[in-house]
């Protein structure tokens, strides 16, 4: 175990904690650098697909895990983002602008859904969030004239003109990933580390006392959307490249519930919990197929066994370990920390009787 | 001009009179007691003052001015804090953390400014982070900061919503219930730091409270409530002989 | 002419939205927690009384008789296996806990039935009354009466039975029930066996209309919007949100342009919310503190 002596309160606002957290990091960036020069052309594509995942499940963790209003329809501003992006370029704006831009839509769609949806919360905002969804699909088959309806539509090549740049090179695009999943990141901790953060926190712990603190409830929750709005559309508008193809059923309730999945894999309310979410959900279809070649032939040639699975991983995490991957690592971390004192109480869940919410 | 005046306030519930034409003035710089068996209506004066019900006649004025209809967010701003029965902290944050959205209404910084951590929301912090220092030296908070509220102890935890209330720099701390489910020593400490607050902070104080012993340990004036309805008011010794009094209050205890 | 045909069409896909909606509301009262995977009991419901009726070739009448009885074994199981782990995590947990029960029900449905869709066929499918040029099949009176059969006799329960009362107590103040002695925790398993049973009469009734496939529980997401809409936590505006969701999608897919029939229950909810958040039948408080 480390203990670190604080000598300035300046300590407690960084971003690292002690020396030896810059030195993992710094070694995990390292390699994250270097890797496109060691991996495989199509694992490479799969890890800028892992870094798309994760800027949208920022977006989530955001508006789940600190701000504590769950929305069931997060695709739709997955497709919102995407379109945007495909009909910008279509449009002939160039790539550096198009980006921003589409985030910038989806976040004003985001406040615009938020401001009547969060006059409520738990329930009836996941449910007015899937409402949506289910329309805003609607509304994309429906559309040809933007969105070319169900025959769907090409995506434009990312380049920059001005250097003759193709970012959809494969190297280029995980660099490209990599570099915007880093600025989501720094914006994602600097918010939380600042007022507007604790807000978001406050809000999810108790409205009452939020409210009685000063923190405007509706602004600030709308604020909260329009932000998790504006990151998953930015990376909508990434995974709009990474198709290269746009359909309506690329956008759907189980998109939604695979953002979910993996805010609730990783492990809510962490940052950390995202980037393991996404890998899991990135390489999830590879460790499908690597489960089908293991598994007897009846069961693995079964259909619908991939939603199967989909459904058990999400009971078993939230039976047996309800704070996700990261949640996991810290125990084992403590573990090793305590070696061999470790007591498995430290970690037991407090069970409690219902906590109602409601006025009786 | 008083401080906080409430002027022919009511309310009610369904078809129970919860306040029924409640008026008070508390004055700066008093520690003022609200005291009545169960069901009188004092934590539903509290929650009229930080707007959290809306009245349904009446009016409050806060320095003189009317706040009636002011939206509940806008309260803190005007400088009062409150705390709450059973408390209601930030249950899955530090103290520290706690503390910090106590000063919330403070931050000059916009939402822009945050994501991107600009110098001044640094300087900010470090501006906050020292006042809340002097908050948990007060209180003597100074081995929990780091902790989580979930994992506390419940006097502790109502020692922290007193310090976030504090956090607001308030005019008028309203404080509800604060030695309930405590022990007797902790109730002890509750009359000191009461004290404290109206001392050496400044802040008026505004307290329903049980315990008879501590309200006229500290109370400048005391409000008996019954029924909704104002029973008397007056200091402590006066409140204890007043015959209405003994007979709504401390005739039913015994 | 053509508006009564809709309407009475309208009405009786809107009472099977109302009793999935009345199997979510009855949960969510009594524990608090959300079932996403209602729609998908009903679909095990409309499977077991197709295998029970049509490949077993039991009675109608028995093959009805069983399968509420192994669908409320299974509610009850559900609840000790899955939720009684639960009690007391964040709704969210419970949440995303029912959808995931949600994809294993329709793939488990899938595995062991097929994906192709399937009918019931009951002793009265087929049969018509014609009205003065309204025609009605006996199917759709069969949901409209059982549905009305099955409130009445869920009115009663709650009001004299001794565990409809318990029941009761245990929705308003779970803390003051168990104190009364009342058994909390088999409170639950009852509830859940009680509402399964209920989403397993809806799929009965819808199964001789609709096509059985492992697909049918999705309309749980209308009936949802259904219990939204009349004001979540109200029994009879459940069943009431399901008709008006039921009747308006019926004249949005005659009268409106494509893709507004399938997204009506959705504009209803929405609107809904905006104007009359708490519902048709308020029932939705604030926390006190």
């Amino acid at each position: 175990m480390r203990f670190v002596q604080k000598t300035s309160y300046d300590q407690d606002i960084r971003f690292f904690e002690h020396r030896g957290q810059v030195f993992w990091y710094g070694l995990l960036a390292l390699a994250v650098l270097i890797a496109p020069l060691f991996i495989e052309r199509f694992y490479l594509g799969e890890l800028s697909l892992v870094f798309i995942y994760a800027i949208a499940g920022i977006g989530l963790m955001l508006l789940v895990g600190y701000t504590g209003l769950v929305s069931l329809g997060h695709a739709a501003f997955l497709a919102i983002g995407a379109y945007s992006q495909a009909w910008l370029m279509n449009q002939g704006v160039p790539f550096p602008l198009t980006l921003p831009l589409s985030g910038f839509i989806t976040a004003a769609v985001g406040a615009l859904v938020g401001i009547p949806a969060l006059r409520m919360t738990g329930i009836y905002l996941a449910v007015a969030t899937l409402a949506f969804a289910i329309i805003v699909e609607q509304v994309i088959i429906h559309w040809p004239a933007v969105t070319g309806g169900f025959t769907g539509m090409v995506v434009p090549r990312a380049r920059i003109e001005l250097i003759n740049l193709d970012l959809q090179q494969p190297i280029a695009f995980y660099y490209l990933c990599l570099a915007i999943l880093v600025g989501c990141l720094l914006i994602a901790m600097n918010l939380l580390r600042s007022p507007t953060g604790r807000a978001f926190r406050a809000i999810r712990d108790s409205e009452i006392s939020a409210q009685s603190l000063g923190i405007h409830l509706s602004s600030t929750k709308t604020l909260a959307f329009a932000l998790s709005a504006g990151f998953t559309g930015v990376a909508g508008s990434l995974f709009a490249h990474k198709l290269g193809y746009l359909a309506p059923d690329s956008f759907t309730i189980q998109t939604s519930i695979l953002l979910l999945l993996m805010v609730v894999v990783g492990g809510v309310g962490s940052l950390h919990g995202i980037i393991y979410g996404a890998l899991f959900i990135g390489f999830l279809p590879q460790m499908l197929a690597v489960a089908r070649d293991l598994l007897p032939v009846g069961i693995a040639q079964m259909p619908g066994l991939e939603p199967a699975l989909f459904g058990l991983i999400l009971i078993l995490v939230l039976i047996y370990e309800p704070l996700g991957i990261y949640g996991r690592w810290l125990k084992i971390r403590s573990y090793f920390e305590q070696f061999p004192l470790y007591r498995r109480a430290t970690h037991k869940r407090q069970k409690s009787y219902l906590r109602t919410e409601r006025l009786r | 001009m008083s401080l906080l005046a409430m002027n022919d306030v009511s309310l009610s519930f369904g078809g129970v009179k919860a306040v029924q034409d409640v008026s008070f003035s508390v004055e700066k710089g008093e520690v003022f007691s609200i005291i009545g068996p169960n069901g009188a209506g004092k934590s539903t004066l509290f929650n009229l003052i930080s707007r959290l019900y809306d009245c349904e006649s009446g009016q409050i004025f806060w320095q003189g001015e009317e706040i009636t209809s002011v939206p509940s967010h806008r309260i803190a701003e005007l400088g009062i804090a409150r705390t709450f029965q059973n408390t209601e902290l930030f249950e899955h944050e530090t103290v520290l953390r706690n503390l910090l959205i106590g000063k919330h209404i403070h931050r000059r910084s916009n939402a822009v400014a945050d994501m991107f951590f600009l110098p001044s929301v640094r300087r900010q912090e470090l501006v906050f982070r020292k006042e809340v220092e002097d908050v948990i030296d007060l209180l003597n908070l100074q081995h929990y900061r780091d902790q989580v509220i979930a994992n506390l102890p419940y006097g502790v935890r109502k020692m922290v919503e007193v310090a976030r209330a504090l956090c607001i720099q308030p005019k008028a701390v309203l404080l509800d219930e604060p030695s309930s489910g405590l022990n007797p020593e902790e109730t002890e400490d509750v009359s000191f730091w009461i004290e404290d607050i109206n001392e050496e902070l400044g802040a008026t104080v505004i307290m329903v409270e049980h315990d008879m012993k501590l309200v006229s340990q500290v109370s400048d004036r005391v409000l008996a409530l019954a029924d909704g309805q104002v029973l008397a008011t007056g200091t402590p010794p006066e409140i204890q002989q007043h015959p209405e009094v003994l007979r709504a209050y401390l005739g039913d205890a015994e | 002419m053509e508006v009564l045909q809709l309407l009475v069409s309208g009405v009786s896909q809107g009472c099977v939205y109302g009793l999935i909606a009345l199997g979510f509301v009855l949960i969510y009262k009594a524990t608090e927690m959300v079932n996403f995977a209602q729609g998908e009991i009903m679909m095990l419901g409309a499977f077991v009384a197709f295998t029970f009726a049509n490949l077993l070739g039991w009675p109608f009448w028995m093959a009805v008789i069983m399968t509420l009885l192994v669908m409320a074994a299974f509610g009850a199981l559900t609840e000790r296996l899955i939720l009684r782990p639960m009690i007391g995590e964040p709704p969210f947990s419970v949440l995303m806990l029912t959808i995931g029960m949600g994809y294993v029900l329709r793939a488990g449905a899938g595995a062991i039935w097929g994906n192709e869709p399937r009918t019931l066929t009951t002793p009265y499918s087929g049969g018509i009354v014609d009205l003065g040029g309204v025609i009605i099949g006996y199917e759709n009176i069969v949901i409209i009466v059982g549905t009305a059969v099955l409130c009445l006799v869920l009115f009663l329960f709650f009001r004299y039975s001794r565990v409809g009362i318990a029941m009761q107590a245990t929705s308003q103040n779970q803390l003051a029930a168990y104190y009364m002695g009342i058994p909390v925790k088999r409170i639950y398993s009852l509830v859940w066996a009680l509402s399964a049973g209920i989403a397993a009469t809806a799929g009965i009734l819808v199964a001789p209309v609709a096509l059985v496939d492992p697909l049918m529980g999705f309309i749980g997401i209308k009936a949802f919007a259904a219990a939204i809409v009349g004001g979540f936590g109200s029994l009879p505006g459940a069943i009431l949100g399901g008709i008006i969701i039921g009747v308006v999608e019926q004249f949005a897919a005659l009268y409106l342009p494509p893709g507004f029939s399938e997204t009506s229950a959705y504009v209803i909810l929405l609107v809904m919310l905006l104007v009359r958040p708490e519902g048709l039948f308020a029932t939705m408080l604030q926390k006190k503190v």
